[in-house]
């Protein structure tokens, strides 16, 4: 029963072709545009970040200054994330910042870091950011100063690689920043997915249509059905996935930085992700109205907080509200492509796709839950 | 003759409305048990809830002497569902369509074929297997509903309003189908409000009014309920209080009415009333024009049963 499922879903879905004709051509059509918004951007300026000048004044000796100084310093993965100049008091790195000398300063006092910044921004998102890091790492710090404070420095230099704030700038990394917005189109491509399987779910659930009345009288197990469905869905959503990618790389030129294989992959996974989150939305729907609205709203959303049309969102998320970065599929799915074009296969990589594979697996247990039994209270 | 449906006191509440109101129902096997009633009596409601589709408030079903239930795989492998509404897949042509549903019943691939060209036989869709829905009419539409259910031979069918809509030779086509799929031992539940058709089709009726089962019986029966058995109108031009007072007198007739210039007998049993009541006619020197006779019909005893028409 689960192959000639699969076949017939598969045949109905490339049929309609509404469905069809939105997740193929959309995502070529905004690739296009971004392409062309700054398609030249991307190859005219590689290291799109600057290194911040970054004042400092201290009342008394902090190990803060040690993380400071591990930043200020370049090594081979990396250039130097900040620039630091220390002042001897706050007036001084005042009028510094007047003068436009530095982007911000940091003023530390007996109870706690001050940041000080000209303007909001990206540039105060990341110095709070370094503040934000260097207390999850405090007490590690202050422990090694206390009993090994000769290796102070080397170990900060280990760490710093562990720092958020490495993790989400790819300071001098060759991939340009703008190659966000691509990753962040692959995430909204794969979330689309979630679209396919409302149809196909509308078509198996007696709430939503006749032909789920119809369906529902039959004696199949509804797990296996919506499984060979969702399958059918995520065949055709990577093949969506797989032309989207083949389209950026051969007709728009433009390298994403990671080789097919790895992307495809990423995007194969994606786009089950968005299947399945769309399964469960269709289980959990009660109106076929809804079957369409939601699952835009959806990826749209998802794709939006993981940088679609302002790549810097994702920073300002990763400072206010982190957890949303972990648990939005979308964010999590386009970091996982930043992580593997700068810096490979790294553990932050596979905790990324660990969390997607988390996300898809609870979408189907609930799913489960939701329409194992199910009779309706009106139809 | 085994029970094949039990439904015993369900109840199902939409909110404050009762759709379904303590109906009992039992089916055995063979018949074609006719569900009559008008609009909104609660046909579609019962059906759905003997398929476990509705959760219902109250009552017991068992279909096949096992309790029915939403995962009751083996009892819903032996029944044919055709819904009230057109119940397809838009983008599948006719064959792909009657093979998917049939698919979801019959696992090997050659007796489905055959069944598949079996169903489309009957309803007389060969010649449009290739056809997607929306290039077919009403009528095939409904046919092809039709096909989709029964495809995989069930040994029992539910048809709810299968004909709503149909032009009346694709009707006669469906009355004739069913008629064989129960000849061939097929049991079959028909819901319908026209009442010529389940008069026609049906081996026992039920009527429902407000989801009420309020008379049960053949045809035959639910006539014989009836005080009125044949209602005659004769044309008299001369009409006077004199004559309708005689008439009364005569054997069997219970009423007798002036309707315009017709008057309307009804006799509560017995044979020859008319010509009982011509020969008076007759004797008495009485002229007559038109005359005419009719038998009771099930809306006659829908009347008698609910005070109000069938159909409005
Ligand atoms: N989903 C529902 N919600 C509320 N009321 C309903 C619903 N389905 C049916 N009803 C009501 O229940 C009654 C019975 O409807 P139905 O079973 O469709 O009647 P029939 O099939 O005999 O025409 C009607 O009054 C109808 O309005
Ligand atoms: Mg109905």
């Amino acid at each position: 029963m689960f192959g000639r499922i699969f076949i017939y879903k598969f045949k109905a879905l490339i049929r309609s072709h509404w469905l069809i004709g939105w997740n193929f051509l959309f995502p070529l059509v905004l690739a296009t545009a971004f392409s062309l918004g700054f398609g030249n951007l991307i190859d005219d300026d590689p290291i799109s970040f600057h290194t911040m000048d970054v004042g400092y004044v201290a009342e008394e000796d902090s190990t803060f200054l040690t993380v400071l100084e591990t930043l200020s310093k370049s090594t081979d993965e990396r250039e130097a994330v900040i620039n630091l100049h220390t002042y001897n008091s706050e007036k001084n790195a005042k009028q510094a910042l007047a003068d436009k000398e530095i982007d911000g300063y940091y003023l530390l006092d007996s109870e706690d870091i001050h940041t000080t910044v000209s303007e909001n921004g990206i540039v105060s998102t990341t110095l709070l950011q370094i503040v934000k890091d260097y207390k999850n790492f405090q007490t590690t710090i202050k422990n090694i100063a206390i009993d090994h404070p000769e290796n102070l420095e080397s170990a900060v230099e280990l760490m710093g690689s562990d720092l958020e704030i490495i993790k989400q700038h790819s300071f001098g990394h060759s991939n340009s920043p703008y190659l966000q917005y691509f990753y962040a189109l692959l995430t909204m491509t794969s979330l689309f997915g979630s679209w396919i399987s409302t149809f196909t779910l509308q078509g198996m659930c007696a709430n939503m249509s006749e032909r789920g009345k119809r369906f529902e009288c039959a004696p199949g197990h509804k797990f296996k059905a919506i499984a060979a469905g969702a399958l059918a869905g995520i065949l055709i959503q990577s093949a969506s996935n797989a032309v989207l990618v083949i389209y950026i790389v051969t007709v728009l030129k433009i390298d994403l930085g990671l080789n097919l294989g790895l992307i495809l992959l990423i995007t194969t996974l994606g786009s089950a992700l968005g299947i399945t989150a769309g399964t469960f939305m269709g289980a959990l729907l009660k109106k076929p109205v809804l079957l369409v609205a939601v699952p835009m709203t959806y990826a749209m959303l998802c794709s939006f907080f993981s940088g679609l049309m302002v790549a810097s969102i994702k920073q300002y998320v990763q400072y206010y509200v982190p957890f949303l970065n972990k648990i939005n599929p979308g964010a999590v799915m386009s970091d996982s492509l930043y992580i593997a074009s700068n810096y490979g296969l790294t553990r932050e990589f596979y905790q990324d796709i660990t969390i997607m594979i988390v996300i898809i697996i609870i979408h189907i247990i609930l799913s489960g839950v939701i329409l194992r039994r199910r009779n309706y209270a009106s139809i | 003759m085994s029970n094949i449906i039990s439904i015993e006191n369900l109840v199902k509440r939409f909110g404050e409305k009762i759709a379904v109101d303590h109906f009992s129902l039992h089916v055995e096997e063979g018949e074609i048990l006719g569900l009559l009633g008008p609009n909104g009596s609660g046909k579609t409601t019962t059906i759905n809830c003997l398929l476990s589709l509705l959760q219902y408030d109250k009552g017991d079903i068992q279909i096949f002497g096992k309790p029915m239930s939403p995962d009751a795989y083996d009892i819903k492998s032996k029944i044919g569902v055709v819904m009230q509404n057109i119940a397809i897949v838009d983008t599948l042509n006719v064959y792909e369509n009657v093979d998917f549903f049939c698919g979801l019943y019959i696992n090997d691939k050659k007796t489905r074929q055959q069944y598949v060209e079996e169903a489309l036989e009957f309803t007389g869709l060969t010649e449009y297997k290739k056809y997607k829905p929306k290039k077919l009419s009403g009528g095939l539409l409904r046919r092809l509903n039709i096909a989709c259910g029964i495809a995989h031979k069930p040994k029992l069918v539910l048809f709810d309003e299968p004909t709503v809509a149909v032009d009346p030779q694709s009707r006669n086509a469906i009355l004739e189908g069913i008629r064989k799929m129960n000849r061939e031992g097929t049991t079959v539940i028909y819901t319908s409000h026209y009442m010529e058709e389940v008069e026609e089709l049906c081996s026992r009726i039920v009527i429902m009014d407000h989801g009420k089962n309020v008379a049960n019986g053949t045809a035959a029966e639910l006539k014989a309920s009836l005080k009125n058995r044949e209602t005659i109108r004769i044309g008299i031009p001369n009409l006077s209080d004199d004559i309708i007072h005689q008439v009364k007198e005569i054997n069997h007739v219970y009423e007798a009415v002036r309707d315009e210039d017709n008057l309307l007998i009804r006799c509560d049993g017995g044979e020859h009333n008319l010509v009982h009541i011509l020969s008076f006619l007759s004797d008495s020197n009485i002229p007559f024009g038109h005359v005419s006779t009719e038998q009771p019909t099930l809306n006659d005893v829908f009347l008698a049963i609910t005070g109000k028409e069938l159909r409005d």
